[in-house]
């Protein structure tokens, strides 16, 4: 009884003893907190944000490290996973702060965890960089610790309206068609604003429940209202299902605009031939061409790193996670140091070009200089067509 | 004329759910088994079809059939192997069961197949055939051709052959029929087999229609509870009926009440046949 009293001692001894000094060893890196929902019905944006991470911390230690003074700290992300469950992103961010002692903070998926989360963060005074965060809710609570990569939703939908208004003759009808979930109704809304505002005739506008198998219903009505401009949204599994219902019920329009799906190759390989001519918007993509001034360089050369490492095609979501890394690391570097007020005073100044296009952030940290690219499937391929600097193409009428 | 096409859809919306529901439908009825696996047995016959035209040009009917032939044997051996252990316990031991299996299959397909949505799509593609200014979509109208084939020979088959009288007989009264010389075990394992054959076979045809991902298996499950309940169990056109109704429930809830609540409409409707008609429209008392 004795003998087995001292072999668990020993043994919980030595567990302790391991784990101080794997905390000993662990304070020479830089410790960034990254809470995902890697279980539940969010896994495969987690999934996203952490290859953009993954990438990052990657490229800067295989390089040394990130510069701190004269000295180099290797980057150690921290992840948390909050099971697609709010709450728990909140308690989550709360722990990765004061159990694992993150000094930075990358904020959870979407706009209502990241807004949850960040009162944690100002409350502790640790700089978090929002990876998919766009609406200008999240970042009108006068935090200075909140900072987001994504522009708010009317900068997706204004340029379409514009370029729509201009290439389509005579009176605009356009028909929307939105999931019922947070970002595509929002952007659905927005796009009724900016039709509107542009004297676009709103001919429908209905929404359809996450995990609608049926879009029948629904396109049978919008062609009986024949609209010259169709404008859905969704993800990959419900706009490949609606363009697939749509070609089946013959309905066809000069243009259909779907977001986000056609931003994902997925979307372009399921749809096939149906994918051709339909267009998009998003905060980033691909095609796009910068010359940036983080460890990425150029648009061209993340996408090489990114598909060397994953064999697959960045999208904006990978992007924005790559680059909030890059971002931290800039900012750290500028700071000379690790105190949390400093880096988040050099975030706040943040003025250049990164692969994911410019980079300055507003008064309420959200990005101010980004124009997003409307792009459009042509051939198999996303172009694309807006802003004119990196167009690559005009929009092409005509979805059958 | 917009009635008339909705109608139309719903009708076909009603012979896919008939497809997806049968194998359900049968294996609930006579084994008193809630197949959760059920949903995706689809998935993974989508996904056979799916590979077996981008890898190898094997057209989706013809993998209707190969994938019902591997399915009887894989629902045979599954039911033998481990359901039959615990047949005689209560509902919720099987369904747990089932579950697990449905867990295990499902993650397996994650890692197998990767989470991506994939779509089969034919060329040249099947296309549509208009009556007048109505629409209709040749794979759907396949769909429901199968589902009324395959009840059509299930019906047969309980009605006229030996091994389906002896599955009516141990649906009646197991105890009975295994005094009679029936091989309780061995009837069902086949029928669990009948039921994973069409979930093979409707899966092809699906993955012509829905994107396809290993995540999509409790979409067709629930459709399928709903199917059973407004149809009723214990009875091989049920299915049909119950499908119809709910794809064209769903279809002019959503031209009535708008697109996000054609569901709403189908769950309520679900819930008051729960109360006040819990047998379904065909169902036999007994059986619910």
């Amino acid at each position: 009884m004795k003998k087995a009293f001292v072999a668990a001692f020993a043994a919980i001894g030595a567990t302790l003893g391991l784990t101080l000094a794997a905390g000993a060893a662990a304070q020479e890196a830089i410790r960034i907190g990254a809470p995902l929902p890697i279980t539940g019905p969010l896994a495969p944006e987690a999934a996203k944000q952490k290859r953009g991470y993954d990438l990052w911390a990657e490229l800067v230690n295989k390089a040394g490290g990130v510069k701190v003074g004269d000295k180099r700290h290797k980057v150690e992300i921290v992840y948390m996973d909050y099971q697609s469950n709010t709450p728990r992103a909140v308690q989550g961010a709360e722990k990765l702060i004061t159990q694992d002692k993150v000094q930075f903070l990358f904020a959870p998926f979407g706009s209502g965890a990241t807004k949850a989360a960040s009162s944690v963060a100002e409350r502790y005074r640790i700089p978090m960089i929002a990876v998919t965060a766009s609406s200008e809710q999240v970042y009108d609570q006068g935090y200075k610790y909140l900072f987001g990569t994504f522009t708010p939703n009317q900068t997706l939908t204004e340029p379409i309206s514009d370029i729509v208004k201009k290439r389509v003759s005579g009176a605009i009808r356009v028909a929307i068609l939105a999931r019922n979930d947070l970002f595509p109704l929002a952007i659905a809304q927005e796009l009724e604003k900016s039709a509107k505002k542009r004297g676009i005739d709103v001919v429908y506008f209905e929404k359809y429940a996450i995990g609608t198998l049926d879009h029948a219903s629904a396109l049978s009505q919008i062609k009986a209202a024949a609209p010259n401009w169709i404008f859905a949204t969704g993800y990959t599994n419900d706009l490949v299902l609606m363009r697939k219902q749509m070609a089946d019920l013959q309905v066809e329009a000069p243009v259909v605009t779907m977001i986000a799906a056609p931003a994902y190759q997925e979307f372009i390989d399921a749809s096939g031939k149906l994918a051709e001519n339909i267009s998009s918007a998003s905060w980033w993509h691909p095609a796009v061409r910068y010359q940036g001034k983080t460890i990425f360089g150029s648009t061209e050369n993340f996408v090489k790193l990114f598909e060397a490492k994953y064999k697959s095609t960045p999208d904006y979501v990978e992007a924005s996670a790559a680059v909030s890394g890059a971002l931290f690391q800039l900012a750290i570097e500028r700071a000379g140091a690790l105190d949390p007020v400093k880096v988040r005073d050099a975030l706040a100044q943040t003025d250049l070009t990164t692969f994911w296009g410019p980079v300055r952030f507003g008064p309420n940290g959200q990005i101010t200089s980004l124009e997003p690219p409307v792009f459009q499937i042509q051939g198999g391929k996303p172009i694309v067509v807006h802003p004119a600097p990196i167009a690559q193409g005009e929009l092409k009428l005509g979805v059958k | 004329m917009l009635a008339l096409q909705i109608l139309a859809n719903g009708l076909m919306l009603g012979g896919l759910y008939a497809c997806i529901a049968a194998g359900f439908s049968l294996v609930w009825g006579v084994l008193n088994v809630i197949n959760i696996l059920h949903g995706s047995l689809i998935v993974l016959g989508a996904y056979l079809a799916f590979f077996a035209y981008t890898l190898w040009g094997i057209h989706p009917f013809a993998s209707i059939v190969i994938a019902g032939t591997l399915f009887f044997a894989l629902g045979y051996l599954v039911q033998s192997a481990l359901i039959n252990r615990v047949i005689g316990a209560p509902v919720l031991i099987t369904l747990t069961l089932t579950f697990g299996l449905d867990l295990m299959l499902a993650n397996a397909m994650i890692v197998g197949f990767k989470a991506d949505f994939r779509k089969l799509t034919l060329d040249p593609p099947l296309g549509s055939i208009a009556l007048g200014e109505v629409v209709m979509p040749v794979d759907r109208l396949l769909a429901m051709a199968l589902a009324l084939a395959l009840t059509g020979l299930l019906y047969l088959l309980l009605a006229h052959s030996r091994i389906g009288r002896a599955i009516v007989a141990v649906r009646m009264d197991r105890e009975a029929a295994a005094l009679m010389g029936v091989d309780v075990r061995r009837v069902y394992a086949i029928t669990f087999g009948l039921g994973t054959l069409m979930a093979g076979a409707a899966g092809p045809l699906l993955a012509m229609i829905f994107p396809i991902s290993p995540l999509t298996g409790p979409a067709y499950l629930g459709k399928a509870f709903v199917v059973c309940v407004l149809g009723g169990l214990g009875s091989v056109p049920a299915v049909i009926v119950g499908g119809i109704v709910l794809g064209v429930v769903e279809s002019f809830a959503a031209l009535w009440f708008g697109p996000e609540h054609a569901v709403t409409v189908s769950f309520a409707l679900l819930i008051a046949f729960l109360i006040f008609r819990p047998t379904g429209l065909l169902g036999k008392k007994g059986y619910e």
